[in-house]
């Protein structure tokens, strides 16, 4: 590699009169993070997303067949899989939300 | 008596292919690659090559944990020059490695997200959908008039009869790829390994879906009228070993082109993997 210099990115943003483009920042973000979202847990492969979080909430059950992201259907130990969805939900949201804010600043 | 059960360990590695042209130096990709792989993924790297391609990295061929030399495949023309990209096929049967990720040398390797592929089949899976940086709304490429395009940029397989099947009909489309383009109706002539995957892989499952084969996210491409520049440079730490302090944060710049005008506009992008369709920008990103 030996690299003495790298291109000063902000002069060349000001030289070149460029505008951040919050719809593709946005979208860049979104696919960022929703491979984030992807786990895969007791012969599973789930979405942290507040769908599956809220329909496994809505169960008191100890087991559960639940259709996974394959569409295959899995017996799964509901507050497990519940637990490691919701950390993995709030852990990756706030990561988005802070650089989403970060984006913000630049309107 | 006490009785022990061992549980076997499965190997796990990348496997790149390079093979210089008159134009570029995927071997030099290939080191940069391979080295990002060390940082990111913590994973060994096999380079399969040939004899003169090898020989213009001799000096770093301790990046990788093995090298391969085969006879290139001088047959595919693009732009009146040998493209060697044939012979993919073969990462099955070369790759040492039990689970294998089979990934393009212009790949940017950028945080650990391609470990999770492993998590998501005990075969092969690879990517079917793309999202482009800067233009969001592209639509995704279609091969020919039938299927939309797999992409052959990130493959994980697992040695298995299925993961084998696959690839050996990746042989016998790529040995057959004129007659594929007549059935597909896109313009054969430059193979292609992304239609070779496509056709091979809808062989195999009876020109079905199975939604495990596919990667459940997108794969990040950089495309058209797209520059990408690190904000810093990669640095390399001062220890007796080749590590190194990767940049993992780029600004992407885009020229929107409207009644023939040129607006630029950027974006800021860290921690995410792309691929760089365009092989002088990767090379300008190598080199800061």
């Amino acid at each position: 590699m030996g690299v003495l210099f790298t291109m000063d990115t902000t002069k060349l943003i000001k030289d070149a009169k460029a505008r951040f483009s919050h719809n593709s920042a946005k979208a860049y973000l979104q696919e960022k993070y929703k491979s984030k979202l992807v786990i895969a847990e007791q012969g599973g492969l789930w979405n942290a997303d507040a769908q599956t979080i809220g329909f496994l909430n809505s169960f008191s059950d100890e087991t559960l067949v639940v259709i996974d992201t394959f569409d295959n259907p899995v017996k799964v130990d509901r507050l497990k899989l519940l637990e490691s969805l919701t950390t993995t939900y709030t852990n990756v949201m706030t990561e988005w939300n802070s650089e989403w804010k970060e984006l913000e600043r630049k309107r | 008596m006490e009785r022990t059960r061992t549980k076997e360990v499965k190997t796990r590695g990348v496997v790149l292919f390079a093979f210089n042209s008159s134009k570029y130096n995927y071997a030099d990709m290939a080191v940069y690659t391979a080295k990002r792989v060390k940082a990111f993924l913590d994973l060994p790297t096999t380079l399969i090559t040939d004899v003169d391609t090898y020989k213009t990295i001799l000096d770093d061929r301790k990046v990788f944990d093995g090298v391969v030399e085969v006879e290139p495949d001088l047959t595919n023309i693009k732009d009146q020059t040998s493209w060697i990209n044939k012979g993919r096929y073969q990462a099955y049967e070369l790759s040492p490695y039990d689970e294998t990720l089979v990934i393009d040398v212009d790949y940017l390797v950028n945080s650990d997200t391609l470990l999770k592929t492993f998590d998501l089949s005990d075969t092969f899976c690879c990517h079917s959908n793309t999202h482009m940086l800067m233009h969001p709304e592209a639509a995704q490429e279609k091969m020919g008039y039938t299927y939309e395009t797999l992409w052959a940029t990130v493959i994980m397989f697992k040695k298995s009869e299925r993961a084998k099947q696959i690839f050996e009909t990746l042989e016998m489309v790529q040995n057959n790829y004129e007659h594929y383009a007549g059935i597909h109706s896109f313009i054969g002539g430059v193979y292609r390994n992304d239609y070779g995957l496509t056709i091979a892989l809808k062989i195999v499952n009876g020109h079905t879906d199975v939604p495990s084969d596919y990667i459940p996210w997108n794969l990040i491409h950089v495309g058209k009228n797209t520059s990408v520049y690190p904000n810093q440079i990669d640095v390399q730490v001062p220890c007796d070993g080749n590590v190194y302090d990767f940049n993992t944060e780029f600004t992407i710049m885009f020229d929107h082109w409207k009644k023939s005008k040129v607006r630029k506009e950027y974006m800021l992008i860290k921690d995410m993997d792309f691929h760089v369709m365009n092989k002088d920008l990767f090379v300008g990103i190598m080199n800061g």
